[in-house]
């Protein structure tokens, strides 16, 4: 068996939802070993559509699926001074810890970092959260739109002349999750070297403020506030519909584009004009410009062209639906879609690595787990509680 | 207070954002990132929204873009279709823990520069391709823009009005997607490497890292076989859920509503008794069937509010609402100011721009928290203390080098992008406005 890039490292997940999941996925999917700690209901994204089938049922949710494969699931109710006292025993033999509960949360259950770190002084804790773990909005509720408006991708999404749109689901949960990842390893990375741990404060808000160009630098560079663009932007990236669908026919970058090449591929003689061929032209001149392009893409075949365009060197894009993505010949040479076989839901194909590494793949060893599949595991055999006791931790609730 | 990754050293042959930001939050956290351009093929973000829209002088260090995606990092220039210049590129690598970049698989292939060949020059080095589709397979050497990866990851698709056509993001978002999840890859081979001495090769697909981000969509179609249909701002569920208009010129504000508690606190912030105790709103089930009204009747109602008023109002009682920031609210956000996001760095004199303020990363580690921001690197500002530091050329081997093209200071070319004047760009409706005392208000908010 490869080895695996994470291998080692010991991760005590107390997240719901998405960006917590979604970072201890990232975690796990590399190697690491990632315990999952569910309230005695169950993470709340087990309730969560899409269902199998359209069936409302705790091991059906196929984002739940998607987002815990490689976990372990234990289920531990840490409203109850014996489930804190199990997570602690939990804490000691972690490197990390993830969570992503409302900032006042851990406080209130004793579970601060300064409590964790006295149990152990190289643990790294890290907090998720809407708005961070600090700053006057701190306590205050989102979801993933509102963190789209604070973190201002959402004024410049969507039609000019309309409401401001957000992207479909849950990008802001995502980015946030990815962020978390990475930032535990750089701080799994300086442990490792000096035995420290430390806590790591993510924020949603920032998460999606720290991917932007030019927004904030718009005004910092020129004192002007972007707004969402006219159909007719002069970015030719935009989306143009075609007849069986849309694509996004940029043929280039900057001053880099050639544009005669342009011109003869489109066969469209009236570009050949001072109005269109440099950066500064078409950018005067782009109202007219788009609408060249609508007029000729709307009677072309999207994947037609955006093969033809690629011998060209040009960089069209398509526009392509679930179906389409899950027959995109390239994801298929890459093998990006997994079979994944799961207790309750069966051998599903489910999106695989986000990215491959030679030496170390990415690997879904394991489906998500069931609720509470790992307490005998780890309740019985890691922490040596006998089977009366776990019988007693169930009748009194504590799993 | 040094970063983590103080002592790995990064050489970067990366332009506009996908590599670049991600090499850039490595940076931050005390990798030393050198970054490698040439001068006969000008990166465009040097070019373009260039400070106070000024492209007179050396315009190529001024772009704001380019400051933005590239802080904390060394610049050398070299000319790579010259043997020596390739030479030099080589040696660095041999003294290196990473080599990122993110050309298509045809220019790292013509230069001698695919893993195989860079393992041979340092056996444990970790190599990073960052492309639209993956460095193999059929669409490898397709050469993408945001645009096109979030269209091909089945993303924009999704996106869109209610029963409008697809929309995405006017910024190159999957960059910045693949960008968070290159970043990750590089730590996990780092841990990697610390424990076993070995490197790899990563290929970061910007299309494989954005699909993974939409499991709504894609194993809904998987196990399902369904489609569903673009939902706006709505949510699958609940509502309301939307932006609604407030008082001024295109200010907005969102709402998510979770619980009945919630929707009955709405209904008291906005004195709207009748909708309390209306039978079609009474619980989540029946607000979310009769969505279309609720979001017909919102809007009227919030519209008389401010958005910041409103969205204080509505969170004292518990409900999900944020205003929907433009670029100067979210400059002098409160509440991002307070946590210190932005971090105010210093140019370089020759450049004429004031210190200002840079978003700086999403995550604040208590321990070893980032280096203190220094600007992106003037065209080759690094080139001599690179070459002699690293590679032991000396003063008369440097000069020989620029004598011969390999290294330079500016442009063979220099042609900026000229934008329209600010009042042309407003009348065609691409900025909403501009303010001209904005160097007194970013000062003033952000000393320095």
């Amino acid at each position: 068996m490869p080895d695996r890039a994470l291998e080692g490292v010991k991760v005590l997940d107390l997240t719901h939802h998405i960006s917590g999941p979604y970072c201890t996925k990232l975690l796990a999917d590399f190697g690491a070993e990632v315990l999952k700690i569910e309230r005695p209901g169950g993470d709340p994204t087990r309730r969560m559509a899409p269902f199998l089938n359209d069936e409302v049922d705790p091991e059906k949710s196929l984002v739940f699926a998607y987002l815990n494969t490689n976990k372990q699931s234990v289920t531990l109710n840490l409203k109850s001074a014996k489930g804190i006292q199990v997570l602690k025993s939990l804490v000691e033999q972690s490197d990390v810890l993830v969570e992503n509960f409302a900032p006042r949360v851990m406080a209130s259950l004793g579970l601060d970092f300064e409590a964790l770190q006295q149990i152990n002084p190289s643990l790294v804790m890290t907090s998720i959260s809407n708005f961070g773990q600090t700053g006057p909005y701190r306590d205050y509720k989102a979801a993933d739109i509102v963190e789209y408006a604070m973190g201002g991708l959402m004024y410049i999404s969507g039609a000019y002349d309309r409401e401001p749109l957000k992207h479909a689901f849950n990008q802001a949960q995502f980015k946030a999750g990815t962020d978390a990842a990475s930032a535990t390893l750089m701080a799994m990375y300086h442990q490792r070297l000096t035995g420290e741990g430390q806590q790591v404060d993510v924020s949603i808000q920032e998460a999606v403020a720290t991917g932007l160009r030019d927004v904030v630098n718009n005004f910092t560079y020129t004192g002007a506030v972007r707004r969402r663009q006219p159909n007719h932007s002069g970015d030719l990236s935009r989306i143009r519909a075609s007849a069986d669908g849309h694509l996004t026919p940029n043929p280039g970058i900057g001053a880099g584009l050639n544009w005669d090449v342009l011109v003869e591929f489109m066969e469209l003689p009236e570009l050949a004009d001072d109005k269109f061929n440099t950066p500064s032209a078409r950018l005067a001149n782009a109202e007219e410009l788009g609408q060249i392009f609508d007029d000729y893409f709307i009677n072309q075949n999207k994947y037609e062209r955006f093969y033809a365009a690629h011998e060209k060197r040009f960089i069209f894009g398509v526009i392509q639906s679930p179906e389409e993505v899950m027959a995109d010949p390239q994801f298929e040479a890459r093998n990006y879609f997994v079979d994944i076989d799961h207790p309750v839901l069966g051998t599903l194909k489910y999106p695989g690595a986000p990215f491959e590494m030679s030496g170390t793949p990415w690997d879904a060893r394991n489906p998500a787990p069931t609720l509470g599949q790992h307490n005998v595991k780890i309740f019985g055999q890691r922490l040596g509680h006998t089977p009366e006791q776990l019988v007693q931790f169930r009748a009194t609730q504590i799993i | 207070m040094p970063g983590p990754l103080e002592g790995v050293r990064i050489i970067e042959m990366g332009q506009l954002i996908a590599i670049p930001f991600a090499m850039k939050m490595l940076a931050d956290m005390g990798a030393q990132v050198i970054r490698l351009e040439s001068t006969g093929r000008l990166e465009s973000y040097r070019a373009d929204s260039v400070y106070q829209n000024d492209v007179s002088g050396e315009f190529w260090n001024k772009g704001a873009n380019f400051y933005e995606q590239n802080r904390n990092k060394l610049g050398v220039t070299l000319d790579l279709s010259k043997p020596e210049g390739l030479q030099i590129l080589k040696d660095l690598v041999s003294v290196a823990d990473v080599f990122s970049e993110n050309f298509t698989p045809r220019v790292i292939k013509n230069f001698g520069l695919e893993y195989e060949d860079l393992k041979k020059i340092k056996p444990d080095i970790i190599m990073v391709s960052s492309t639209g589709y993956g460095f193999y397979g059929p669409w490898a050497n397709f050469g993408a823009t945001g645009p096109a990866t979030e269209g091909a990851a089945g993303l924009a698709y999704q996106t869109g009005y209610l029963g409008g056509e697809p929309v995405m993001a006017e910024i190159p978002y999957t960059d910045y997607t693949s960008g968070e999840h290159t970043v990750f890859a590089v730590m996990t081979a780092l841990m990697h490497r610390l424990r076993t001495g070995e490197g790899q090769f990563v290929d970061i697909s910007q299309t494989q890292a954005t699909s993974s981000t939409i499991p709504e969509i894609l194993m809904d179609f998987s196990a399902n076989g369904r489609t569903g249909p673009r939902m706006g701002n709505q949510d699958s569920v609940m509502s309301p859920q939307g932006c609604y208009p407030c008082r001024g010129d295109d200010r907005w504000l969102t709402m998510a509503v979770a619980t009945d508690e919630e929707w009955q606190a709405v209904c008291r912030v906005l004195g709207q008794d009748g909708w309390a105790s209306d039978s079609r709103f009474e619980d989540s089930l029946s607000r979310w069937q009769n969505r279309d009204e609720l979001d017909a009747l919102i809007g009227p109602v919030t519209s008389s509010w401010d958005a910041h008023e409103l969205m204080h109002a509505l969170q004292k009682e518990g409900v999900a609402a944020g205003a929907v920031l433009d670029s100067k609210d979210l400059l002098f956000d409160p509440h991002l100011v307070e946590r210190d996001f932005y971090e105010v760095v210093s140019h370089q004199d020759s450049t004429g721009i004031p210190p200002l303020p840079y978003a700086s990363r999403p995550w604040k580690l208590s321990k070893t928290p980032a280096v203190k921001g220094k600007a992106a690197p003037l065209m080759g500002e690094h080139n001599s203390l690179i070459l002699s530091e690293l590679l032991g050329k000396t003063t008369g081997d440097v000069a020989a080098l620029e004598e011969a093209g390999i290294i330079g200071y500016g442009p063979s070319d220099p042609r900026p992008v000229r934008r329209p004047s600010l009042d042309e760009q407003v009348r065609q409706g691409r900025m909403q406005r501009y303010e001209t005392d904005f160097e007194e208000q970013v000062r003033r908010a952000f000393p320095g």
